[in-house]
């Protein structure tokens, strides 16, 4: 094969992973970066490059099971580890995704007030909206015009190099770890982690790979795909982290709400950066409340057996109609709650998902390295060694956390023995 | 005595991981799988594996008991009196439960959550039965330990003579069997099964179909999974299906591969299919060259009825409508056209050309398809043929085509023996 063929076939299976890559980077991941960028300054920028890493690891081991079984996530873990586990799995999808679809709904009401306009009206406007063109249109046209709303997040880039941040502090703080012992440090990190790699995120890159057909034969080009995404992913919030670190923690502004974020694009786009921030926050905010109830409703349908699909009717598939409609209702209608701070809900779901994230991934590793599923494609012994470090690296960070959030008094005593404070 | 006596019935979720109990009062294990055969109407369990690790079984006949504090044997247990699994033998529990199956009775993909086993007596002997599989919410349930959340709602079964299991076991005696339960479904309904498969299960089970079958169903589908499906075959086999499929579908499919793919498949193809396809897939995406197909019935003017009847039954099998027949001029020049029912009660020595129509509605193959429908709709046709400047007839364009152009986005076929297989309620639930 020539060059030009080789690239034909990868514009042919490009998608699942740069599409998933751009989701990733929601609105709770905007928030989330921001904070930690101006909160804590470069400091957290380690972090990112581990996510990063973790993130490339997890999406390359969901695209290739996709690839080489043809079938999804939660389809392998019924076949395999039956209905109870199954349903412990489901659980998990379901309370991560339904947190997430709030934070997604949080994110348009804040772009939304950026524009002026009550979240009372636009929250129902925009969930009657996403419900209708999901069941009655065609998704795909949707789908690359919200890819292009997400484009403005590229602002951030040129903002973060306009601010001219001291490139040598920060590129020290991208290779040394630095590890402070508060609970809010902590739930940071696991913030950020949780919100680069998400339950769903990897439920969805293994069933988009299914559908576009991918074979075990076409799988070297997806796994090119899945890179580039993981790489833009990476850096989009590396930019996000060091524009805000520069911009908010240098001037010590604390962020109170999502617009404050705008801010770190003041030196782009001066007093339009709330405008160019809350469309690519609506991009992004939308192209995720697109995609997470119905990925949801297809992955719990698909391992219980229950009918599935848009082109059903509602009578045909009710529990998979159901699913939907309540995911997206109750994502709505919990972001309409008064008096809740939009930019709270979309930190705290972040953090969820880094806590229900483990049980997937170990679902996930443990079905990759299977030879009986996988074949020659299971993963070698080196991969899973790494892979497994990565896990139980994520599954320690959860447990401190839930360790020093619970017994704050503990976790001095636990820092000092690691010697870490 | 010759009377079938129940002696209980299980599912298969109550009775895994129950503790087996010898003669002795020892216990020797747990239920950890039992072992089926397959070779008669109802499969019949021949032996239970008693431990992970252990992949001997106890022979079914040593149970004496079925109790809820677990299973009796006979007699005092000794692991060299155990026996392997034959091979016409599988296991229910890793082959069949939580997988999906093909539910024959309503045409369609379920999954198995769980299995229904009748212990019966026949003759002095005893059987444990796989009676159904449950495909059912309750089931479900059951599973998880919260069945009386569900109490009121009915189980779904569908009886074992129903079930089509994906994974294709060894036995020949249940291949044949089940190629002939295969057989009865329809190519729209096989075509709706092979949609929700992964690729691989779709592999498997077109080699499980007959050739024509394969093709038939291959031909319900969208346009889609076709094309996924003709992608992830082998080559000679894709090129084998094409040219059996109609030359406009074929058309459509080669279409939508890159070019190198469809020239490779065209060049395998048969050169006169092949050229047909190529033909057709000059056209642009949206004209009527693009809709026809080229099978259709052109009979010379100059036969007489009779003649034309015969030379029909030679015809037929091949063209996609016989309603309406095609008169034509050594040249290929469209002269007329009659329909079936003249043909047929004109006496036998009529010339064609005494019984034909010769004002005709004619389509230019560069015609966009709001004028083939305009047209199709206005004259009340079942078909209208497509000539090119010359008159000479290139292809006809059926209503089933236009139908299609009208329903882009139709859902998945739902055709009247799925929805009659809907209607009634999988039987053959347990003790029947």
């Amino acid at each position: 094969m020539n060059l030009k063929e080789r690239f034909a076939l990868f514009l042919a299976v490009m998608g699942p992973g740069i599409v998933t890559a751009f989701a990733d980077n929601d609105a709770g991941g905007i928030a989330t970066y921001a904070a930690a960028g101006a909160k804590y300054g470069y400091s957290l920028i380690f972090t990112m490059l581990i996510s990063t890493i973790l993130l490339a690891i997890a999406q390359e081991i969901s695209a290739r099971t996709g690839a080489v079984t043809g079938r999804g996530l939660s389809d392998l873990i019924r076949e395999h580890y039956g209905v109870k586990w199954t349903f412990f799995a489901m659980s998990v999808l379901l309370i991560a995704n339904l947190g997430t679809t709030v934070s997604e709904f949080s994110g348009i009401a804040t772009s939304f007030e950026i524009f002026g306009i009550s979240k009372y009206i636009s929250v129902p406007a925009m969930a009657a909206l996403i419900w209708w063109l999901v069941i009655k249109t065609d998704y795909g046209k949707i789908e690359k015009i919200l890819l292009l709303l997400c484009l403005t997040f590229f602002s951030y880039v040129i903002s973060g190099i306009m601010v001219k941040p001291p490139w040598s502090e920060v590129l020290v703080h991208s290779i040394t770890p630095s590890f402070s012992g508060t609970p809010a440090f902590l739930l940071m990190a696991i913030g950020v982690i949780g919100t680069t790699i998400t339950p769903w995120g990897q439920f969805y890159v293994q069933s988009s790979v299914v559908d576009k057909g991918i074979t075990a034969q076409d799988y070297r080009y997806t796994r090119w795909d899945v890179l580039i995404g993981t790489f833009f992913t990476g850096f989009i919030a590396f930019f996000i982290i060091v524009s805000t670190a520069a911009t908010l923690f240098a001037n010590k502004i604390p962020i109170e709400t999502a617009k404050d974020v705008a801010l770190a694009l003041k030196p782009l786009a001066g007093q339009y950066a709330s405008l160019l921030f809350g469309f690519g926050l609506l991009g992004a905010s939308m192209l995720a409340a697109f995609v997470l109830p119905l990925s949801t409703a297809y992955a719990v349908c698909e391992a219980f057996g229950f009918e599935h699909g848009i082109s059903k009717s509602n009578k045909e598939a009710p529990v998979f109609f159901g699913l939907y409609t309540v995911l997206i209702v109750l994502g709505a209608a919990i972001v309409l709650w008064p008096n809740l701070s939009l930019y709270h809900v979309m930190l705290t779901t972040q953090v969820v998902n880094g806590v229900l994230l483990p049980p997937i991934l170990i679902f996930m590793v443990l079905i990759a390295s299977k030879k009986s599923i996988m074949g020659e494609y299971a993963n070698t012994k080196l991969f899973n060694t790494i892979s497994w470090t990565f896990t139980f690296v994520l599954i320690s960070l959860t447990l401190l956390l839930l360790v020093c959030t619970l017994f704050p008094e503990f976790s001095g005593s636990i820092f000092g023995f690691l010697g870490l404070s | 005595m010759n009377d079938l006596k129940v002696l209980g019935e299980f599912y298969f979720s109550q009775l895994s991981n129950k503790p087996i109990w010898d003669a002795l009062g020892r216990r020797i294990g747990r239920l950890y799988d039992m072992a089926i055969r397959w070779d008669s109407v109802s499969p019949q369990v021949t032996g239970i594996r008693y431990a992970k690790e252990i992949p001997a079984l106890i022979p079914i006949e040593w149970v004496v008991a079925w109790e809820s504090d677990g299973l009796r044997l006979s007699a005092a247990f000794d692991p060299l009196l155990t026996c392997p699994l034959h091979e016409d033998e599988t296991f229910i529990g890793k082959w069949l439960l939580d997988k999906q199956i093909i539910d024959l009775e309503g045409s369609r993909l379920v999954r198995v959550n769980d299995i229904s086993l009748s212990w019966v007596s026949h003759d002095d002997h005893q059987f444990l039965v796989l009676v159904a599989v449950d495909i059912g919410a309750r089931g479900l349930f059951r599973r998880l330990g919260v069945e009386f959340l569900l109490s009121r709602i009915e189980n779904k079964f569908v009886g074992s003579q129903y079930i089509k299991p994906l994974e294709s076991r060894t036995s020949s005696l249940q291949l044949t069997r089940e190629k002939e339960q295969l057989r009865q479904l329809h190519p729209a309904d096989i075509a709706d099964i092979i949609e929700e498969m992964d690729y691989k299960q779709r592999a498997n089970f077109l080699d499980a179909l007959d050739s024509q079958q394969a093709i038939d169903a291959l031909t319900e589908m969208e346009l889609d999974t076709q094309v996924e499906m003709i992608n992830q075959m082998d080559e000679d086999r894709a090129s084998d299906i094409l040219e059996e499929m109609p030359a406009d579908e074929a058309a459509d499919i080669l279409g939508e591969l890159s070019s190198a793919k469809s020239e490779e498949l065209l060049r395998l193809m048969e050169s006169d299919d092949a050229e047909d396809v190529r033909e057709l897939m000059q056209y642009e995406e949206d004209t009527a060259g693009s809709l026809m197909t080229t099978e259709y019935v052109g009979l010379p003017f100059w036969l007489t009825a009779e003649q034309a009847i015969a030379e029909l039954r030679r015809l037929a099998p091949e063209a996609e409508t016989i309603y309406y027949l095609y008169v034509v001029d050594d040249q290929e020049i469209l002269e007329g056209v009659l329909s079936l029912r003249e043909l047929i009660i004109a006496p036998p020595e009529t010339p064609l050309k005494a019984l034909m129509h010769t004002k005709i509605v004619k389509l230019s193959p560069y015609d966009d398809h709001d004028k083939v429908t305009d047209i199709i709709h206005k004259y009340g046709l079942l078909a209208a043929p497509v000539v090119n400047d010359r008159d000479q007839v290139l292809g006809i364009i059926t209503v089933d085509d236009v139908l299609e152009l009208l329903m882009p986005d139709r859902p998945r076929v739902e055709s009247h023996t799925t929805l009659i297989a809907r209607r009634r309620q999988a039987k053959g639930g347990h003790s029947e």
